[in-house]
């Protein structure tokens, strides 16, 4: 029991280092230096010396606890995933705790966008809102949806159902669209409208020093517990022959962090109103039609 | 141990319902209400109602999350920084306030609760699915419909573009001094009584 809840914080720090060195090797790919397996150590230990500056009469309350809201929900959204057998924090309604720790996120990226009391940060906020909403409406499809085979709402249990065949082979568009909404919680590359450099660093650009690093370190927690979350949903978790379990998991963990990272840089981010209309005009019917199917599978 | 937490939480829902009065932001409103229902459903993790206790968290996030976009949209307090008062009507409030409390309390005290404890083995989400596509299909329906309705009008009145044009075609913003020019953006051609004409148009 004590084992399964410390595999939370191994797996974060593990996957935040995986995630920010992914990151820094991205570059590569278009023939721009890439940084080693320090640079991202070297990068925070930077940013930790740095002397934090104050903006004018901001929230200091919500700008505190943005950051550590934002952790805490990366922390609780991975301790749903099953390690071996059991997860961490093992409930019947599993998937409902994930979701929660999705729609909070919204929350947490709004708050540290409005706390500063800064015009970038604030529009950040607000872009980030008005994308982040509609991307919610999918993301229940596809969780509802991956539910549906294990008829529960346990992650566990969904795990189990894939003993035969993983949810990747029987609803792929549902592994798609999850893409997009680890993209959006995590703000990165056509979803990055929190905190995109076309607004000058959004809602973190009027932070610095620890808490940048702070900030920093939770994006990176949040890309690796929604990682470890879509593995469990479509890649069927620890199940695997040969391996230990949470070996298998951490495999593919690491490899859906690099899917997500190689996506994030390689996809350009367009405007937000059109952002906005991809997402009900396109995203929305599919997801829908994709539970359809997937009930329909189910069924039958 | 469970009522020592169940206390804490109502506790904790009823400060922090409070401080949607006497915070200064409809932000800060919005999301202190928003704690208020996750303690709530917090109460309903520990009275083995799992889902509907986690359920109401994520609805609450995304619902207060969307209200406090249009409650700061449509009480021209722009960003929800501005402080503003929360409260109005004082006497009139604190009289209904008052009045439900003790309508309330009152019928909560007379009321015969039934003693049907839950056992962490009953399968709520099956019985919640009987529930909502049984007998009370019509109730949830209802209000299903209602509450998109609501969701549309709003959308309809905070959206610029419409059937008949923009919605502020010919809007002028107030004046900077007693009758001078507007704050802003300068109205489209044809718009307001006054006509002024800058270069460049």
């Amino acid at each position: 029991m004590i084992w399964l809840l410390l595999t939370v914080p191994v797996t974060l720090a593990v996957g935040v280092w995986l995630a920010a060195t992914f990151d820094r090797l991205a570059p590569a790919l278009w023939g721009a230096r890439a940084g080693g397996p320090v640079a991202a150590l070297r990068d925070g230990a930077l940013l930790l010396r740095r002397q934090t500056v104050r903006t004018e009469a901001p929230d200091d309350l919500n700008r505190r606890l943005a950051p550590v809201v934002y952790l805490a929900l990366a922390a609780i959204g991975l301790s749903v995933v099953p390690v071996t057998h059991a997860a961490p924090i093992e409930s019947p309604v599993g998937i409902v705790i994930w979701g929660s720790c999705e729609a909070l996120t919204i929350i947490a990226v709004f708050l540290h966008g409005w706390s500063p009391n800064a015009p970038f940060p604030l529009i950040g906020a607000y872009r980030y809102a008005a994308i982040a909403l509609p991307v919610m409406l999918p993301s229940m499809f596809v969780l509802i949806a991956a539910a549906l085979p294990a008829e529960s709402l346990s992650v566990t249990a969904i795990v189990e159902s894939q003993r035969e065949v993983w949810n990747v082979v029987r609803q792929p568009l549902g592994l798609a669209l999850f893409l997009l909404v680890g993209l959006t919680l995590t703000q990165r590359g056509p979803f990055d409208f929190a905190d995109g450099a076309d607004i000058a660093g959004g809602t973190s650009a009027e932070d610095s020093g620890a808490g940048r690093a702070l900030w920093q370190l939770a994006r990176l927690a949040m890309l690796t517990a929604f990682s470890a979350m879509a593995a469990a949903l479509f890649l069927g978790g620890p199940l695997g022959p040969g391996l230990p379990g949470p070996v298998w998991l951490w495999l593919k963990t690491a490899a859906i962090m690099a899917l997500t990272v190689l996506l994030g840089h390689g996809i350009a981010r367009t405007t937000p109103g059109r952002m906005l209309t991809l997402l009900w005009i396109v995203a929305l019917p599919v997801s829908f039609l994709h539970l359809a199917v997937s009930g329909g599978l189910a069924l039958w | 141990m469970v009522n020592v937490v169940v206390i804490a939480l109502i506790l904790f829902a009823v400060w922090t319902g409070w401080r949607v009065f006497r915070v200064d932001s409809m932000v800060r409103a919005s999301f202190s209400l928003m704690l208020s229902f996750i303690a709530v459903g917090g109460v309903g993790v520990v009275l083995s109602m799992p889902y509907i206790g986690v359920a109401t968290v994520f609805m609450m996030a995304v619902e207060m999350m969307a209200m406090a976009i249009f409650m700061v949209a449509f009480m021209m307090n722009p960003a929800g920084l501005n402080p503003m008062m929360m409260v109005h009507q004082h006497k009139f409030s604190v009289g209904a306030g008052v009045l439900a409390w003790l309508g309330l309390s009152t019928a909560v005290l007379s009321a015969e609760l039934p003693s049907a404890p839950v056992t962490s083995e009953q399968r709520v989400v099956f019985d919640l699915g009987i529930e909502l596509l049984g007998p009370s299909m019509l109730i949830f329906e209802t209000a299903g419909v209602t509450l998109l309705a609501t969701m549309v009008g709003a959308v309809i009145l905070s959206s610029r573009e419409g059937r008949y044009g923009h919605a502020d075609h010919g809007s002028r913003p107030p004046g900077l001094a007693e009758g001078g020019d507007p704050a802003g953006r300068v109205p489209d051609e044809g718009g307001g009584h006054h006509h002024h004409h800058h270069g460049g148009h």
